[in-house]
């Protein structure tokens, strides 16, 4: 158990770490890394199915809009306050997930991205069309956070802490005999399927973990911002959580909150510094596709040295060999399954 | 009667449009097995480029104006290919969807820069600019040039595919490469001129559609989505699928806005989730096999 436990660890300090700065930065400083936070769970999330699931999905905003606006929504209709409204974005969220899953999971591949991507875009334009419900195009601003969580440093202590909570679920998600199989269904879906795996239930259960991730991401977006519009809904908002999880390294499980966190610096030095940062972001983007053509994850090869890397693959295979099988037998845990396989 | 016919001439025009862009998009895809999002900017530029080229001009110069802004397109759709696109043909799909989501954000910015945030309007030249009445019904007369548009765009890539020896490269292309290069045909070219033509569809598109909307930022977004949804309806690569797809989505558009207006657009979605739940890989697609 230790090699589960130690990127455990790894994540622990560095938790540690970021906590120690959030006693020494600045405000704008520490809404930045607020940003960063919320973002790394919206990414690593998404790369619960992108990097895990091979399900390039480009629909994850329309459960980070759903977490955030229910936060807005349900303080501005209903009266909750933020912490009502954090409790229902996951279940609202998975809820979403799973009717989408059932839907969009029923294509395979470049017809999966296009489908969620479509979903991005009803979001969107549901959100941008309820006027009375939603507030249009202008979105629900106004204080809806309790005072406590307010101010800067509180509230970058809270993302903080449900960032650092949430990942270490889906880092145990990942590490479960569940989430070797979803590898090995990405790996050979035939062989898979073969050995009696549910693949279609297996890839909607992770569907539906991820939505109610997203969602939570979408509801501490609103700790930061105070407000919840139609574009965090938009499938240019998926496709940056998927910029994210490729940039870090998608064949890690930290690699996507290291992209968030690149990403969340970039936009910030280069919107100081440039009015053209979307054009800087879409040629990072094409030379990553164009030089690390091996599925992208050669940049993992950086997040690797940088950070506690999880050995994906073998050390889920020793927990899964300690934890004996506890639900499928044999054909929960396929031979030949590695993350390492695609590098 | 006469609202039916009104409501069926619109849902037509709205069909030739998506057929337009899609017709481009699914091209390609047969083609090259790519997707492009950076599809919408061809025909946001299309668009943008005749507002540029027949700003103050009617009559001739809008024609001029739609066929340069057409062949424009075209042009950066080669300048495309040659630099990015033809590095990725073998590529994993999420690579060709990253870089051409790259390319699809630099455009919207080069554009942004270009052309401005503010929206712009075109008007048709006064030939086509009328009201035409039929059967006690009255719509605009640029309604039916569009469908003219499509209805030609549609007859020339049908008689460029099934019956030039374009058209049988362009499958052999996808069947057996190798064995199309052995004999001596250059498939670089043939994939280039083949991206040039579904760019320069969705700029004509782009182009045509002008003086029907407003010209402005987020149209290349709004329209890839809708191409998107057309082309998997139809089923990705075939062009007839997506002459199907067009007209199922400007239907279900148009039974939209006559029936719930603010939820028009759900209209769209409804029906491909049903044709999805039916037929997962389209109308006239053919699963796509692992790779």
């Amino acid at each position: 158990m230790t090699a589960v436990w130690r990127p455990a660890a790894g994540l622990a300090v560095l938790a540690a770490a970021l906590a120690g700065l959030g006693f020494t930065l600045g405000a704008s400083q520490l809404l930045t890394l607020n940003e960063a936070a919320g973002l790394a769970l919206f990414a690593v999330a998404t790369n619960l199915l992108v990097g895990y699931g091979g399900l390039v999905s480009f629909g994850q905003a329309v459960f980070y809009g759903i977490g955030a606006y229910s936060v807005a929504l349900g303080w501005e209709h209903l009266h909750w306050s933020y912490w009502e409204g954090l409790a229902a974005a996951p279940l609202l969220g998975g809820a979403a997930a799973l009717v989408v899953g059932l839907i969009a999971l029923r294509a395979r591949f470049l017809y999966f991205a296009l489908l969620t991507l479509a979903f991005s875009q009803l979001a969107y334009e549901i959100a941008e069309n309820q006027y009375h419900l939603t507030g249009g195009a202008n979105g629900v601003f106004g204080a809806m956070l309790p005072v406590s969580l307010a101010q800067p440093r509180t509230g970058y202590f809270f993302v903080l802490a449900v960032t650092a909570g949430c990942l270490a679920i889906v880092w145990k998600v990942t590490a479960s005999p569940f989430g070797l199989t979803l590898r090995s269904i990405r790996e050979n879906r035939h062989r898979a399927e073969a050995l009696g795996v549910n693949v279609f239930g297996h890839e909607l259960i992770a569907f539906v973990v991820s939505g109610v991730f997203c969602s939570v991401a979408g509801a501490l977006f609103v700790v930061y911002s105070q407000s919840a519009y139609p574009e965090l809904l938009d499938w240019t908002q998926s496709g940056y959580a998927v910029f994210m999880a490729v940039i870090g390294g998608m064949f890690t499980f930290l690699g996507p909150a290291l992209g968030a966190l690149v990403y969340t610096l970039g936009q910030q030095y280069l919107v100081a510094h440039t009015t053209q940062w979307q054009l800087i972001l879409g040629a990072a983007l094409v030379l990553i596709a164009l030089f690390r053509p091996d599925g992208l994850a050669g940049v993992s090869g950086l997040a690797a040295r940088r950070l506690p890397r999880p050995r994906l693959a073998r050390s889920t295979l020793a927990a899964g060999g300690e934890d004996g099988e506890p639900d499928g037998g044999p054909a929960k845990r396929p031979p030949g399954v590695a993350g390492e396989a695609r590098r | 009667m006469s609202t039916f016919i009104i409501d069926a001439v619109g849902a037509l025009s709205t069909a030739g449009t998506l057929f337009i862009v899609s017709a481009g998009l699914t091209l390609v895809f047969g083609a090259m097995r790519l997707i492009n999002i950076a599809h919408g900017s061809f025909y946001m530029y299309g668009a943008f480029l005749v507002t540029t080229i027949g700003a103050a001009g009617a009559g001739l110069r809008f024609w001029l104006a739609v066929a340069s802004g057409c062949v424009a397109v075209g042009l950066i759709g080669t300048a495309v290919e040659v630099s990015v696109m033809r590095r990725i043909y073998n590529g994993e799909h999420l690579t060709q969807l990253i870089a051409t989501f790259g390319l699809f954000l630099i455009f919207a910015d080069l554009a942004l820069k270009l052309w401005g945030s503010s929206s712009r309007t075109v008007t048709a030249p006064a030939a086509v600019d009328g009201r035409l009445t039929l059967g006690g019904a009255t719509f605009p007369e640029y309604d039916l040039v569009i469908v003219g548009f499509a209805a030609a765009a549609g007859l020339g890539l049908w008689a460029l595919l099934q019956r030039s020896a374009f058209g049988w490269r362009i499958r052999a292309a996808v069947e057996d490469p190798e064995a199309l290069q052995a004999s001596g045909i250059n498939l670089r070219l043939l994939r280039t001129a083949v991206f040039a033509l579904g760019a320069g569809l969705a700029g004509l598109a782009g182009a045509v559609v002008t003086p029907q909307v407003a010209v402005a930022p987020g149209m290349d977004s709004a329209i890839i989505v809708s191409a998107f949804i057309v082309a998997i309806i139809g089923g990705l690569g075939s062009v007839a699928g997506a002459a199907l797809g067009a007209l199922i989505i400007g239907t279900a558009e148009t039974i939209g806005t006559v029936v719930a207006p603010s939820w028009a657009s759900a209209f769209i979605y409804l029906a491909m989730i049903i044709v999805l739940v039916l037929r997962p890989a389209g109308l006239l697609g053919i699963p796509e096999q692992a790779r």
